[in-house]
């Protein structure tokens, strides 16, 4: 796709951020890992979109390569990706540093990971908000801060205190702080309250819900949670071996998934209106090494036809998405 | 194969049930971690008076369900005889645990297995899989030669639904979690046991292989009468696998009996609270209007003693809940729920949870 092609197509659909073609590789002893092999996206402005896939399907990967964070030996080997008319992967190093943590923020999994044991969370939050140019007197950074603070429902003192000295939910919420502190316009959650207990869960999600409401950002969460995701999200993106499977609104993938692995998927979730026998999906993912040439679930597809090892689906439909031979012409004509 | 190894398990369950129907027993059982200096020494209650049984005619299996901190990991570790109880008893066929002999005790080690929520860490990267199961083999003196060591591998692992050829041979980074996991299933399979607890087995397995572990934790109990204690956050899944649940805040049983009743008809507040918080996997039914929910306690949190561990974050919390700690009120034949709020209802006569538990 041409360049100009692709900024006018970007002011037509106004999308805060759009993916295209979007693919990173890992280069490894053994051959290429195809973590991310073409993913096409777009995002409307304060928009909530769920990612979800088993481990290794590349969700976590793909929000990764939105930051540009992809560490050796993986690289972005092709593709677009522009938030709100900025080419990200044009960005220079430094350039990109300043939209990260500033137009995109993120939301890690593990908290108690991504805080500093020895420093006081007045300080990491601080760190963050001069790190980008806010350099204040010490009374109106304070205020600033506190204001934070009652935005995540955390007291005022919780800023004095260590990040072994909270709970897990405090420190996730310490986390959406520090996120929100420049209003970005985009927030990635990745898996942000895998840690956390149901109620506690509850609470950061709709904590999470609330700033996000409250400073117009869209939201990208990625996740294994169906549950979860039918609770926040807006649209759903199915990902399944580096490939989006199936993209649609809330109501549509939970009412009428059309995919076969969407439809295992939520099957195979236990609910608590009546006993009845639990069945996983079959078999194992392929390999992102060498993805067979057909579509890359045929293998562990009830549905699967002679065209799927053929030919790979292709994305197609207008406002839901899926990529899939019983959606498609291809089926009919072979 | 499966019905093989039911068998030999029978067979091999068959010498203790005679003499005594309770597998293994909880009498009173209170666990305190004790911190600190000795002039400022702090008591963590993890689990506080507990009672139960957990008996094999028949086997049932039953959840126990709480946050993190609220002791239930504790209870399976005191019931695996990795901890030795601050307080009260553990009596595995109605023989002290704390006073078994060693062969004894190996025995009790051998018929009471575990199964952890990691499925990474509880194997040496170095070692192929086979390792896991030969150490046990040689350990409880199984098999008399290598062919007979390898037979029973090979039971084992076809017993959870795995290919012995593609599972053995293999170190444990070529496998995925759901396998991993099941090949620890396996390995508990192989001794033959009449317990399993399993802690958090599936928390860190991709949901689609989740049900696949959890039938196959069914299946065992169904076909092989191994009674199972199913130690889970995930009130869902408890549900799906259990006959029998006790809900536990800071180290206190609050609520227990049937699952269906416990679940889709909670009575005490703390259990409403987490069904209330259950992300359920339909855009349409959205978390419900939210009551106070009140901030968790977290490690380090004392029990004040001899009143409601629940009443600061309770909604409904009466004057009384502030003063003492509220009795098992019997709200039916299968359900008793530890809550002022039931005061009415009957007392029970004795602190034996499992009384109340469904039989199949």
């Amino acid at each position: 796709m041409g360049k100009s092609a692709f900024e006018a197509e970007l002011v037509s659909n106004s999308a805060i951020l759009s993916i295209r073609d979007l693919r990173v590789y890992f280069h490894i002893r053994a051959g290429t890992v195809r973590a991310v092999d073409g993913i096409d996206l777009d995002l409307q402005p304060g928009e909530k979109l769920g990612l979800v896939g088993e481990s290794g399907s590349g969700k976590t990967t793909t929000a990764l390569a939105i930051m540009r964070m992809i560490k050796p030996p993986g690289q972005i080997a092709g593709g677009e990706i522009n938030l709100d008319g900025t080419d990200l992967l044009a960005l220079s190093e430094s350039e990109m540093r300043s939209v990260r943590g500033f137009d995109i923020a993120m939301v890690p999994q593990a908290a108690m990971n991504a805080l500093n044991p020895v420093r006081r969370v007045k300080d990491q939050i601080e760190d963050g908000l001069r790190d980008h140019g806010i350099s204040e007197s010490r009374n109106r950074m304070n205020e600033r801060m506190s204001v934070l603070m009652q935005q995540v429902g955390l007291n005022d003192s919780v800023l004095r205190l260590f990040p072994h000295e909270l709970s897990g939910g405090m420190k996730q919420r310490v986390t959406i702080a520090m996120a929100i502190s420049h209003k970005p316009k985009l927030i990635l959650a990745d898996e942000p309250t895998s840690a956390l207990d149901v109620v506690v869960q509850r609470q950061v999600m709709e904590t999470l819900e609330e700033v996000r409401t409250a400073i117009g950002a869209a939201v990208i969460l990625v996740g294994h949670d169906m549950g979860l995701m039918a609770q926040f999200a807006d649209r759903i993106g199915v990902m399944y071996a580096g490939k989006l499977v199936e993209l649609a609104t809330v109501e549509e993938i939970f009412s009428n998934p059309k995919h076969p692995y969407t439809r295992l998927l939520i099957y195979s979730l236990p609910d608590t209106s009546g006993k009845r026998k639990l069945e996983g999906i079959p078999g194992l993912p392929p390999s992102l090494l060498s993805i067979p040439p057909g579509c890359p679930f045929m293998p562990r597809c009830p549905e699967a036809m002679d065209v799927c090892s053929i030919e790979k689906p292709q994305l197609t439909g207008e406002q839901n998405k899926v990529a899939c031979h019983l959606h498609t012409e291809a089926a009919i004509t072979v | 194969m499966t019905t093989q190894i039911a068998q030999e398990t029978q067979e091999s369950n068959g010498i203790g049930a005679s003499e005594s129907p309770t597998l293994l027993e909880l009498r009173d059982v209170s666990q305190v971690f004790s911190s600190g200096p000795f002039w400022n020494r702090s008591h963590n209650v993890a689990v506080k008076d507990v009672s139960f049984r957990l008996s094999d005619s028949p086997a049932l299996i039953t959840a126990v369900a709480g946050e993190s901190g609220s002791g239930k990991t504790t209870l399976g570790r005191i019931m695996l005889g990795f901890q030795d109880p601050t307080f009260g008893d553990v009596l595995y066929q109605g023989e002290k645990v704390s006073e078994m002999k060693r062969r004894e005790r190996r025995e009790y080690r051998r018929q009471v297995q575990a199964i952890f929520q990691d499925p990474f860490s509880v194997y040496n990267p170095f070692y192929k899989i086979d390792h896991l199961f030969t150490v046990a083999i040689s350990k409880y003196r199984l098999a008399y030669s290598k062919d007979q060591a390898y037979h029973l591998i090979e039971e084992a692992i076809s017993g959870v639904g795995l290919r012995p050829a593609e599972t053995l041979g293999r170190y444990p980074h070529q496998l995925s979690g759901g396998q991993r996991q099941r090949v620890m299933v396996a390995r508990s399979l192989l001794l033959k046991p009449k317990v399993i607890i399993a802690d958090e087995p599936v928390s860190m397995v991709d949901a689609s292989l989740r049900a696949t572990i959890l039938e196959t934790l069914r299946t065992l109990n169904h076909e092989l009468g191994i009674a199972i204690l199913y130690i889970t956050h995930d009130l869902t899944t408890a549900y799906q696998v259990a006959d029998n649940i006790m809900i536990m805040y800071l180290g206190h049983v609050v609520e227990a009996g049937d699952v269906e009743h416990v679940i889709n008809d909670p009575q005490h507040p703390y259990t409403q609270l987490l069904m209330r918080s259950i992300p359920m996997p339909d855009p349409k039914r959205r978390w419900g209007e939210m009551r106070n929910l009140g901030e968790p306690p977290y490690s380090g949190t004392q029990i004040m003693q001899g009143i409601c561990p629940f009443v600061n974050r309770c909604p409904d919390a009466l004057d009384r809940c502030t003063r003492e700690l509220p009795e098992y009120y019997v709200l039916d034949q299968h359900r008793f729920a530890r809550c002022f709020l039931h005061q009415d209802a009957e007392m029970a006569g004795d602190s034996d949870i499992a009384r109340y538990f469904k039989t199949r």
